[in-house]
């Protein structure tokens, strides 16, 4: 019976989805977006993972998406940004990557479908998940900081540049 | 908190259906933005198929290996919007067809 | 003790050509004379003690071997220097007619530039020469052919400076090449019956391998016979003689009429049991010889420069050696030879001071009146005409009539060669007699200048001497080697009263004729007249069959292939590159969406091979 809500959430995910590929203004895309993220988060908690729930929410639609709209509303695009939109964007385009999406889905449907199983209903405590992460996957951690450190100062060095930039042009 | 069995496939068919979904918004928007976000659609449909196969075997690997992709998507964010801005500063539009100079 | 010296003989003209060719032409012409004479003159030496030991010895067969040359799977030839009779007479021709004609050049080319490479090359060829004839195996014997061949090539093509003197050397290493393939065939396939290219061993084993007539072994002397008519100068390849005498004159003298020219002569010679075996090669052997020495001593006739008739005279001498080694005439061929090599190398020693002293004119219709101007030329070139139309009593006579005599009891065709032999014989007298009168006699046309140093007059004393007096001692020597066992006698009867009378009559005539040949100019100067003298003086015509049938298809086919249609292929192969490359770059886009589509393409293909496999 519980399974109507894993059913109910994939229906929102795919259709909010669906809307972000297909809209004109970035804005409105973005905020489809993290309608989309959410539901995946409702999916992830029916999976019995609570953890990754969490961090869907406050890391990927708190963090990253806010990060997107911040730039968004940096670049400042409005109304001329959509009327480009629309004048980029034919229905025609969509025929040549659709077909090819549609190819790759069947195979990939058909590859998962041959195995059968079911999730185990058990939930992953995140006690459970800090104890792996502290265990075995503890060069992973260090790994991911590194990369962490180096995208950090990629982005600052961008950003100096842009600050420059921008202060030099408006002189 | 609650978790239910459902049938495997079902999972990684939405994660297939959301993956392709990100693709086709990579192959037809022109506008980096839009890029940026079908990537982000696309890494997060792997991090869902990542946590089915941990919930499948009931066990916390495939929510690490989810928190791996979701730093992995951060990192690339951030770089990636630095990119956008520098891009827009130095033409002008954000269409991706136009900054094609490295070719031959 | 002495026969172990046998090695300086071939090593010291080595020597001497090796120092030259270091030297570079930086030595003074002094000694450059005397090393490049002088080496020779040491191998005639030495060649002298060792024919005296080898008589002391009983006339044994004595080989020295040096060292072994290859030693693969079972083929070792050995560098060995064999001394018989055969190598005995062929070394002492070499170095002693050699070393006279050094001599005389060291005053010849005094003026010339390039004398250090003259001698180099002379002696060079001496070694080559003294190779082919000392060794013992055919492999060897290659090695000096080829040899001989390249130095023929060098000393034709001497003065470099114009390029019709290398048109000439090329011509002359092109056609004894055709001739070479052809010997070069015939040891592959003696090498493939006898397992090794010793000559003793495969003499000794042909009669019991082959049969009388056997396919196999007329078809090995027959190729042989290919390379000797190449490098002899006999019909088909007899074309490239005339033209060599745009070499200097000491070099047409014992290269073109002394040595190498009858390399061919003493390979037939040394494999004397192949041909006895096949009496069908045999036959052929005749038959070339016949028909060059009456084809050639027929152009003799027409030829104006004084060059060019000892040099169609050498041809139809050799024609006489040939024919003699058809007829079983062993021993007389090679008798010829010897004095052969006398007298034609006097009559070329003596030509080419009639050369200088007229400021190289050589045309003899230029000349004329020169017997008081230059006696000494003149005294030898008449010794030399009368031993070579073989006049009673000189070194010719003997070794000619020995020929023809023998060749008449050859079965049933024999009296058609002695025919034959004799009417050349007697066109032999004439032309020589056309030369003496037409360049000796008469009006003096031009100045003469100078006066010959010693080093070119003695060496024509000595060879006049020997060419009198040459044939009065026989060839003993040879006798052991050669299955016809020595010369016969033949003195006596009608027969060789008519042989030898033959060519008194051709002298008479001709000086009757020659002498008032003002006389015929009428008939020479009407149209038939000229084709027939234009033909005559062409060498009857081969030079312009052999354009038409090889050289004209030959050059048509390189201008076809201009360019090359071998190479097309390797252009190909660039280009086929070169398209890749550009077929690649077009993938290179600079759309970040057209590699999107690619890598989802991709994606595609390997999941339905996935799906696939």
């Amino acid at each position: 019976m519980e399974i109507v809500l894993f059913y109910i959430a994939g229906a929102v995910t795919i259709s909010a989805t669906c809307l972000v590929v297909t809209r004109l203004d970035a804005s409105h895309a973005l905020v489809y977006l993290i309608v989309s993220l959410l539901a995946v988060a409702v999916i992830f908690y029916l999976l019995g993972a609570p953890f990754a729930a969490a961090l869907e929410v406050v890391i990927y639609a708190g963090a990253i998406m806010v990060l997107f709209v911040f730039v968004v509303m940096m670049l400042n695009q409005g109304r001329r940004g959509v009327a480009q939109e629309r004048g980029i964007l034919q229905p025609r385009m969509w025929i040549g990557p659709g077909v090819l999406s549609g190819v790759l889905l069947l195979e990939m449907i058909y590859l998962i479908a041959s195995q059968t199983a079911t999730t185990a209903a058990v939930v992953v405590p995140p006690r459970q998940v800090g104890i792996a992460l502290f265990g075995p996957y503890l060069l992973a951690v260090e790994l991911a900081s590194i990369l962490l450190l180096a995208a950090l100062i990629g982005a600052f060095h961008f950003g100096r540049r842009y600050m420059r930039d921008r202060r030099e042009g408006a002189e | 908190m609650i978790a239910i069995s459902i049938p495997l496939e079902h999972v990684l068919v939405l994660a297939a259906v959301l993956f392709l979904l990100g693709a086709t918004g990579v192959l037809v928007r022109r506008n980096v933005i839009f890029q940026l976000m079908s990537l982000e659609i696309m890494m997060n449909a792997c991090g869902l198929a990542f946590i089915a196969g941990g919930a499948r075997w009931g066990a916390p690997d495939g929510q690490i290996m989810y928190m791996l992709v979701l730093s992995l998507a951060a990192a690339e964010v951030a770089v990636g919007l630095g990119l956008v801005l520098q891009l827009e500063r130095r033409f002008g539009h954000l269409d991706i067809d136009q900054a094609s100079e490295l070719n031959g | 003790m002495n026969l172990d010296l046998l090695w300086i003989v071939s090593a010291a003209p080595l020597a001497g050509s090796l120092a030259l060719l270091v030297t570079e032409g930086r030595l003074p012409k002094a000694w450059v004379a005397a090393i490049g004479a002088g080496s020779i003159g040491l191998s005639a030496g030495v060649a002298l003690l060792v024919g005296i030991a080898f008589y002391d010895a009983g006339q044994v067969a004595y080989a020295q071997t040096l060292w072994t040359w290859i030693d693969v799977d079972g083929f070792t030839p050995r560098i060995t220097l064999q001394l018989d009779g055969l190598s005995l007479v062929m070394m002492g021709v070499v170095t002693g007619v050699g070393f006279l004609i050094h001599v005389y050049a060291t005053g010849y080319m005094a003026r010339e530039d390039g004398y250090s490479r003259f001698f180099a090359y002379m002696n060079l060829f001496v070694f080559a020469m003294l190779m082919l004839v000392l060794g013992d195996n055919l492999l060897l014997l290659y090695l000096g052919w080829e040899g001989v061949g390249l130095c023929s090539y060098l000393l034709i093509g001497f003065y470099h400076l114009d390029p019709a003197n290398g048109y000439a050397a090329r011509k002359a290493f092109v056609v004894t090449r055709v001739g070479d393939v052809a010997m070069a065939l015939g040891l592959f396939l003696l090498y493939r019956e006898f397992g090794t290219l010793e000559i003793s061993a495969i003499l000794d084993n042909a009669r019991t391998v082959w049969s009388n007539g056997s396919p196999i072994c007329t078809l090995a002397a027959m190729l042989l016979l290919g390379g000797a008519v190449g490098k002899s100068a006999q019909i088909p390849l007899q074309t490239w003689l005339p033209d060599a005498m745009a070499g200097p004159t000491p070099v047409s003298a014992l290269i073109h009429a002394a040595t190498m020219v009858t390399a061919g002569v003493y390979l037939i010679a040394r494999m004397h049991t192949l041909y006895v075996l096949a009496p069908m090669a045999q036959l052929a052997v005749a038959v070339v010889g016949a028909a060059t020495l009456f084809i050639a001593a027929v152009s003799a006739l027409a030829q104006r420069d004084i060059k060019r008739i000892p040099a169609y005279s050498t041809m139809s001498q050799i024609g006489y050696m040939f024919m003699a080694l058809g007829v079983g005439a062993w021993s007389a061929a090679i008798f010829h030879l010897v004095t052969h090599a006398f007298f034609k190398a006097l009559l070329f020693l003596a030509a080419g001071s009639v050369i200088v002293a007229l400021h190289h004119e050589q045309n003899i219709y230029r000349m004329g009146g020169l017997w008081r101007r230059l006696p000494i030329p003149f005294a030898c070139m008449l010794i030399g005409s009368a031993a070579l139309s073989a006049l009673p009593l000189t070194s010719g006579f003997y070794s000619k009539d020995e020929i023809l005599l023998t060749s008449f009891a050859f079965g049933a065709s024999g009296p058609w060669f002695w025919a034959i032999g004799s009417a050349a014989a007697l066109l032999t007298a004439l032309y020589t007699m056309r030369m003496i009168v037409v360049v000796f006699f008469g009006e003096q046309r031009t100045q003469t200048h100078g006066h010959d140093g010693l080093n070119m007059t003695v060496p024509q004393l000595v060879l006049a001497v020997l060419a009198i007096g040459g044939g009065w001692f026989g060839l003993a020597p040879v006798g052991a080697v050669l299955p016809d066992g020595g010369l016969g006698s033949h003195h006596g009867g009608v027969l060789a009263g008519i042989t030898m009378s033959v060519p008194v009559v051709g002298v008479v005539v001709g000086w009757l004729v020659f002498t008032h040949r003002d006389r015929w100019a009428g008939l020479r100067e009407t149209r038939v007249g000229e084709r027939v003298r234009y033909f005559l003086a062409s060498g009857c015509g081969f030079d312009a069959v052999y354009d038409v049938l090889i050289v004209r298809p030959f050059v048509a086919l390189a201008r076809a292939n201009r360019n090359d249609v071998v190479d097309a292929v390797f252009a190909a192969i660039a280009a086929l590159s070169r398209a890749l490359y550009r077929a690649l770059a077009a993938t290179q886009t600079g759309h970040l969406r057209w590699y999107a589509v690619n890598m989802a393409l991709g994606l595609a293909l390997m999941l339905l091979l996935a799906i696939g496999a």
